[in-house]
């Protein structure tokens, strides 16, 4: 059993290997398909982070927009990649844009609620110290707001890049390329496990290295929430929980300053947490006081 | 406009709403997929988170789980089962429920875990048994969550049901393979357009259960919380 | 009765919770549990219900070893309750309060009418029973606790620094609403709280535990501010335990005087006569209704005829109350008082007497030796 397990793994791995290039046939074998993976998703993440930030800070300044946006993300969260591909088809044809609106208008929508929560959840008695000292909203935005948003923001960021990117797969059933081609055209259509197998471990690998290059820069861009030595590979037990989409995440993702916040954000399915110390905007809200 | 007329006229054509491949049987089976595959999985995962939540042990497993499913390609597994297990009703179920089951069983079991300490301590302290303080107090205070997860694992397997259709069972997706085998643009977005509806018609089942299931106390109180 | 018999907490960490406690709780009566965090008072309550197991020694509830009982069965017979209350954010007030009932197994018709009747007997208005935890105040919130440890009428109550969470205006009137319901109930009530002052007012027996799970002491609350074994005990009851420590007497035993109280019909020389070196005269009306004080300075300066009514007076000040009030509230009222003497009066108001500060100077003597 267990030799058969290792027999079959080694096979799969033979054949990603001996089929990681061709030369003199560019646009054959694994490689290939990775970097337009990485050229897909990488595209539509940073277009969904552009688009994302101007409409959070409009969300977060003129509060009655939010609601109606938050509902609008919502209904878009649900809808299936598949069908937004498919949908795209008669507009952008096999361009790579078939799959980059869609993915990025999803990194939109999961991004969104962390930014308005972010730029929101600074205490009101920071703000409210900030404004005694003569900040200007501008200032205020610039040195008080953004800084404190930034973890969470990049908490939203790790969630959409993860779903990003193994969404990207999905394109290749409209035809586009990417991991998801190695998985459907040379794997299914050919009855062929080890393509498939090297598709899924590629694309979980790519991943998980996003993943810890957007931990890296948090930790870069945020010295101060290193405090509590919160690892970078595993959060750990905290109360806070992060629903970065939609009216979940309206209420939800806000509430810590800190770590604890980006690695609450960490799942796409609410992951609470542990009792952490970080500041918690709700706690005096919630039925408990 | 060419492409929404055409599509008006597909879905105006009665011939699509009767017989095996009309959109109400073609509807029928992606529902009927789709509330089987997630039946089963909350079958599986909700007892299971209960159980991890309320003992504690395999927290870590079930958010490193959690994780890694939520980067796994979905038609990379879908794929991969049907590859190993042969086409069929069976093997697309194994693998809705193999991507439903995570969301579920992690929001059950941060749920559970979730329940503040000294709620649990008022619970036994007033002498409830561990089932009693499970069922009567874990559980209740958990569904919101629960029900977002459910949410997620719904809005996941009317996706992947979509794709079933690739490995050669019915649903809605039946239209998106069959207009490609076709080149029939306007059957590929008839069928697309379904699934955005019966997508987000499963969010909004979701939000109206919620409002029904999960109790006026922690709705308002803990939600805000949340 | 609740005796602990060298209870003892240890962690495996090496952390001593609870060090070899000896000490009996009287039935029917208020015994706090006082001391800093990490005293081991909670976890010396939590042993009764066996919440905490002790590591050595036992706890007996009336002689039985609660060991040798079921611990959900135990439990269900004594009230439990704790900060902020711990109340269920899914059920209604009344459903909270009918939990043990129906643990009980009461039935739900049975457990909710007793629910009904709890919510009176603390202070609850019957339009509240629907409500859920969090549309109530702090304060409600704690008399649903409260409602909720008494509904199986159990004979012990453990409160876990039950008011800590609320503000001090709702505590006070929480601490009262404790004690009226102690006269008619006589629990066996153990208080775990930080605050001494908490601890003085309930309290009819006090036990300070000390860093390291010592008891440091074990005595009533006057026995603890007049003698603090030690060090200790005497800086956690506060520099001013002597002032706080004239709350255990009455006032009724000091001397009034009537002798500088006039009605504001007197004549300015009548009362300049009869005051005897008094610096100080009390103006009341024909209903002995005080109205402010003279100075006999004063009083040399104005004409003999004038009537007392129409001079201008320093105002009275605070009163205390003679049958009701200890010697802490004269000498609050006296301090208060702009002539430094304390006014005296009945349970209508009317004015009984003023106490000189000689007087009072040697009732607090008496008491302090």
């Amino acid at each position: 059993m267990i030799a058969e397990a290792w027999d079959w793994a080694a096979r799969v791995t033979e054949w990603g290997v001996a089929n990681w290039s061709h030369p003199g046939e560019s646009d054959r074998g694994v490689l290939p398909r990775l970097t337009e993976h990485m050229r897909l998703a990488y595209l539509s993440i940073l277009i969904g982070l552009v688009l994302a930030l101007p409409l959070g800070l409009a969300c977060a300044r003129w509060r009655p927009l939010y609601p109606p946006v938050l509902t609008g993300v919502n209904v878009l969260y649900s809808v299936p990649s598949i069908a937004l591909f498919f949908l795209m088809l008669p507009y952008t044809g096999f361009s790579d844009w078939t799959a980059v609106v869609p993915l990025a208008l999803y990194t939109l929508v999961v991004l969104l609620p962390n930014v308005v929560d972010g730029l929101r959840q600074v205490p009101d008695h920071v703000r409210q110290a900030a404004v005694a000292m003569g900040f200007g909203p501008l200032r205020r935005l610039v040195y008080v707001e953004t800084p404190v948003a930034v973890p969470v923001i990049i908490a939203g960021l790790r969630v959409a890049s993860v779903a990003t990117i193994s969404m990207v797969s999905v394109a290749s059933l409209v035809g586009l390329g990417g991991l998801g081609q190695l998985i459907l055209s040379d794997g299914f259509r050919r009855q062929f496990d080890a393509p498939i197998v090297v598709g899924i471990v590629l694309t979980v690998l790519l991943a998980f290295v996003t993943d810890a290059v957007l931990v890296l820069a948090q930790r870069l861009l945020t010295p101060w929430t290193r405090g509590d030595g919160g690892g970078a590979a595993r959060p750990r037990r905290r109360r806070r929980a992060a629903v970065p989409t939609g009216a979940d995440a309206a209420s939800a993702s806000a509430g810590t300053v800190g770590p604890e916040a980006a690695d609450a954000a960490r799942a796409r399915y609410p992951v609470r947490t542990g009792r952490g110390p970080g500041y918690t905007a709700e706690e005096g809200r919630s039925w408990t006081s | 406009m060419d492409i929404l007329t055409d599509l008006l006229a597909w879905f105006a054509d009665p011939a699509q709403w009767t017989g095996g491949t009309g959109i109400p049987a073609r509807t029928g089976e992606h529902v009927y997929y789709s509330l089987l595959g997630l039946s089963l999985s909350a079958a599986v995962a909700v007892p299971l988170g209960l159980v991890t939540g309320h003992t504690g042990v395999g927290g870590f497993l079930t958010t490193s789980l959690a994780n890694f499913a939520r980067a796994l390609p979905t038609i990379g597994v879908l794929f991969l089962i049907v590859l190993a297990a042969g086409i069929g009703l069976v093997p697309v179920l194994c693998a809705l429920v193999a991507l439903a089951v995570p969301p579920i069983l992690v929001n059950t079991h941060e749920g559970v875990r979730g329940v503040e300490p000294r709620l649990r301590d008022a619970a036994f302290g007033m002498g409830m048994r561990g089932h009693q303080v499970l069922l009567r107090l874990e559980l209740p205070v958990a569904v919101p969550l629960i029900l977002i997860g459910m949410r997620t694992a719904a809005v996941q397997v009317v996706a992947t049901a979509t794709i079933a259709a690739y490995v050669g069972v019915g649903g809605l997706g039946r239209y998106i393979v069959d207009g490609q085998a076709r080149q029939d643009l306007t059957m590929m977005l008839g069928g697309s357009t379904l699934v955005v509806l019966l997508a987000v018609l499963t969010t909004l089942l979701f939000a109206g259960l919620r409002r029904l299931l999960a109790a006026p106390g922690p709705r308002t109180g803990a939600e805000a919380a949340r | 009765m609740i005796t602990f018999e060298g209870a003892a907490k240890l962690y495996p960490d090496g952390t001593v919770a609870v060090d070899d406690l000896h000490l009996t709780v009287e039935t029917g009566q208020t015994t706090v549990f006082v001391g800093p965090s990490g005293s081991g008072k909670t976890t010396s309550l939590r042993m009764i219900n066996r919440m905490v197991e002790p590591t050595g020694g036992s706890v007996l509830i009336d002689g039985q070893d609660v060991r040798r009982r079921d611990p959900a069965a135990l439990r269900r017979s004594i009230g439990y309750v704790i900060q902020q209350a711990g109340l269920f954010p899914h059920r209604t007030v009344r459903d909270n309060i009918a939990t043990v009932p129906l643990l009980l197994g009461w039935g739900r018709a049975g457990a909710r009418a007793r629910a009904t009747e709890l919510m009176e007997l603390v202070g609850l208005e019957p339009s509240q029973a629907r409500r859920y935890p969090h549309q109530l105040s702090g304060g409600q919130q704690q008399r649903v606790g409260v409602a909720r440890a008494l509904a199986a009428d159990p004979p012990i109550l453990l409160m876990d620094e039950p008011f800590s969470a609320v503000d001090p205006v709702v505590r006070a009137s929480l601490q009262d609403e404790l004690l009226r319901l102690q006269e008619d109930l006589h629990k066996t009530i153990v208080f775990v709280t930080h605050d001494i002052d908490e601890a003085v007012r309930l309290g009819d027996r006090i036990a300070v535990f000390r860093p390291g799970g010592r008891l440091a002491q074990y005595d009533s609350p006057e026995r603890l501010l007049a003698a603090p074994r030690d060090a200790f005990v005497e800086s956690f009851v506060g520099y001013d335990r002597g002032v706080r420590r004239l709350s255990f007497f009455p006032a009724r035993e000091l001397s009034l005087r009537e002798d500088v109280v006039f009605g504001d019909g007197t004549a300015a020389g009548t009362a300049a006569a009869s005051m005897r070196g008094e610096p100080w005269a009390l103006v009341v009306t024909d209903d002995r209704v005080p109205l402010g004080w003279v100075g006999a300075g004063q009083l040399a300066r104005v004409p003999a005829d004038t009537a007392l009514g129409s001079l201008g007076l320093a105002p009275y000040g605070h009163t205390f109350a003679v049958g009701t009030d200890s010697l802490r509230a004269a000498l609050d009222a006296a301090v208060l008082s702009p002539a430094g003497r304390a006014v005296g009066v009945d349970a209508a108001g009317r004015v009984v007497g003023v106490v000189s500060q000689d007087d009072l100077g040697t009732a607090l003597w008496s008491v302090t030796e």
